[in-house]
């Protein structure tokens, strides 16, 4: 009863903090101090990480409306003291699906790219930085959609090569808006692209990839010997939200999935893609689709493709799962919840995602937390997770024991 | 006894007074919506105010199916957070749907609660729970259909 009660005042609290803040033209979504101990900030444990060639960990995360970046040099047990990327506070979008994107070059140039949502619903910017003097300071921000419209653009991800190219794709609802002022019917949103070819120092036009794509599901990037390759849940026939990829340079769509997952809903569950030295694609995704229903992973080698791999507990709501690869060993994560708490989940193949070790549960967390993801330096592979309770995390796998051959 | 009291005080202190600000959905919330409309047919509408340009569409057709005078066993329960308690309630506001019975999950954990109205959900928005008389539920994932729904109603008469 008295938790009751607690829960009660603290949420007349929150809403009071709440009108307060609306009445100020502040973001409802800022995070209300005096209960910042009693309540965790959820709306931005969502983090961007990744190991640079030095096998240094960098963390872009999101607090008090400020992007902030630190790095570790012994694999996540201590920190740098966080940088500041933002001057100006931003209302940055680091939850669920959406999250702050990290890349390091390998000349030591750190990108960083984020949704800033606005106040009008549904809408937001993509936004940019980079360091060049190895995370000390970083440019001022600057905005990538170059429609100059106050729309949808969110759902970022980016991807860049070892000579300074540098990719960036989102979703787009440029197209929608523009066809539903004249009074039209649009389905869905777009994919639309800017390309840098010098480190992120500047970018191309913006550039539309394709149109008719789900609205709500993260997008994925990888770089191949072949260039930049998209991944993101797309419309089929207006209503199947089935996957697609795309060799950006070529600009050419191909379906990727073929679930039957017919819904007018936002599923808010996209999917992730790593490439290998070879240039063969690995996918990994969600569908509750006619043909399949869970998560799945497949390789994509040329014209050949392996047979979708069911994994994780559908059971535990096993989700957004991720992808990285190292050599040979290709990693897959996702989290689990078995009805009282979270866990993060991973398995590994050794032979180029041929075979598979067992499902691995990495760690648990009761409270809030993010998905897991794997980070690779293209030698080896660490997962990171970030919860409320436990705070960051980076963990390992086990080494490989009996693998068994995948299901055919 | 000690379980009654505790609906009782959920009863009292979370239930959407009328109109406003949604009350905050828990792990016991929707047994307590269901006492609340013992042997009366309700609808279980989840939608989100981020993200979601689909729950707008279906909200802005039940907007327009009250505002014709449709009578609407509504239940909108938002799976976004406290903090996004008046955006939900200036949205409900626009679409003419300030007089419907409105809740948001308050849960560090949303998967909790999910669990709590159907494990088998996958988090996919809008969802529907169309409750009859004697609580028997058809769920239905994605915009509800205006005649699927027309036609329940006429059902429950």
């Amino acid at each position: 009863m008295l938790r009751l009660f607690h829960r009660a005042v603290r949420w007349s609290l929150l809403s009071l903090l709440g009108i307060a803040a609306a009445a100020q033209g502040h973001s409802p979504l800022a995070e209300p101090q005096s209960d910042a101990k009693a309540r965790a900030p959820k709306s931005t444990l969502a983090v961007g990480a990744a190991l640079d060639g030095e096998g240094r960990l960098w963390l872009a995360r999101v607090e008090n409306q400020r992007l902030l970046v630190a790095r570790s040099e012994d694999g996540g047990v201590r920190f740098s003291n966080p940088i500041m990327v933002t001057s100006e506070p931003e209302n940055i979008a680091a939850d669920g699906e959406n999250r702050p994107r990290i890349a390091v070059a390998r000349d030591g140039t750190v990108l960083l790219a984020w949704v800033q949502a606005l106040p009008q619903r549904f809408t937001a910017n993509i936004r940019f930085s980079r360091s060049t003097d190895d995370g000390k300071t970083f440019s001022t921000p600057v905005t990538l959609n170059d429609d100059g419209r106050v729309g949808g653009h969110s759902f970022a991800s980016m991807a860049l090569d070892s000579a300074g190219r540098v990719a960036i794709v989102w979703l787009d609802g440029r197209d929608r808006d523009a066809v539903c002022e004249q009074g039209g019917k649009f389905a869905g949103s777009s994919v639309y692209l800017a390309l840098s070819s010098d480190y992120g120092a500047r970018f191309s036009a913006n550039h539309a990839l394709t149109r008719h794509t789900c609205e709500c599901c993260r997008t994925a990037l990888t770089w191949t010997p072949q260039g930049p390759v998209a991944f993101w849940r797309n419309l089929y026939d207006g209503s199947i939200r089935d996957f697609a990829l795309a060799y950006l340079d070529d600009g050419q769509v191909k379906r990727a999935s073929d679930d039957q997952w017919r819904i007018e809903a936002c599923p808010h569950h996209g999917g992730d893609i790593a490439t290998d030295t070879r240039g063969g694609l690995h996918l990994v995704w969600f569908t509750n689709g006619a043909t399949r229903q869970g998560l799945f992973y497949k390789r994509v080698d040329g014209v050949h493709e392996s047979a979708p791999l069911s994994f994780g507990d559908a059971a535990a709501q096993a989700g957004h799962p991720a992808v990285a690869v190292a050599g040979d060993t290709v990693v897959l994560t996702w989290r689990e919840f078995d009805g009282m708490a979270y866990a993060a989940w991973a398995m590994r193949s050794d032979d180029g995602g041929v075979a598979w070790g067992a499902p691995q549960r990495l760690a648990k967390s009761a409270g809030a937390a993010d998905y897991p993801q794997p980070l690779s330096d293209g030698s080896r592979i660490r997962v990171v997770w970030n919860s409320a309770r436990e705070g960051l995390r980076v963990l390992s796998l086990d080494e490989p024991a009996a693998a068994r051959r995948a299901e055919k | 006894m000690i379980r009654l009291s505790a609906l009782l005080v959920t009863l009292a202190l979370n239930m959407p007074a009328a109109a406003g600000e949604p009350a905050a959905f828990g792990v016991d919330s929707l047994e307590a919506i269901k006492s609340r409309h013992t042997g009366r047919p309700f609808i279980l509408g989840l939608w989100s105010v981020n993200w979601c340009g689909h729950c707008i569409a279906e909200l802005t057709m039940l907007g327009r199916l009250v505002k014709s005078g449709q009578a609407l066993p509504l239940v909108l329960v938002s799976t976004d957070t406290p903090e996004s308690a008046a955006a939900i309630e200036s949205t409900l506001k626009r679409l003419g749907l300030a007089q419907q019975e409105s809740w948001v999950f308050d849960d560090d954990v949303p998967e909790r609660l999910r669990h709590t109205i159907d494990p088998a959900w996958r988090g996919e928005l809008p969802r529907s729970y169309l409750y009859d008389a004697s609580h028997r539920r058809e769920t239905v994932t994605g915009v509800l259909d205006e005649s699927i729904l027309k036609n329940w109603l006429k059902r429950q008469r």
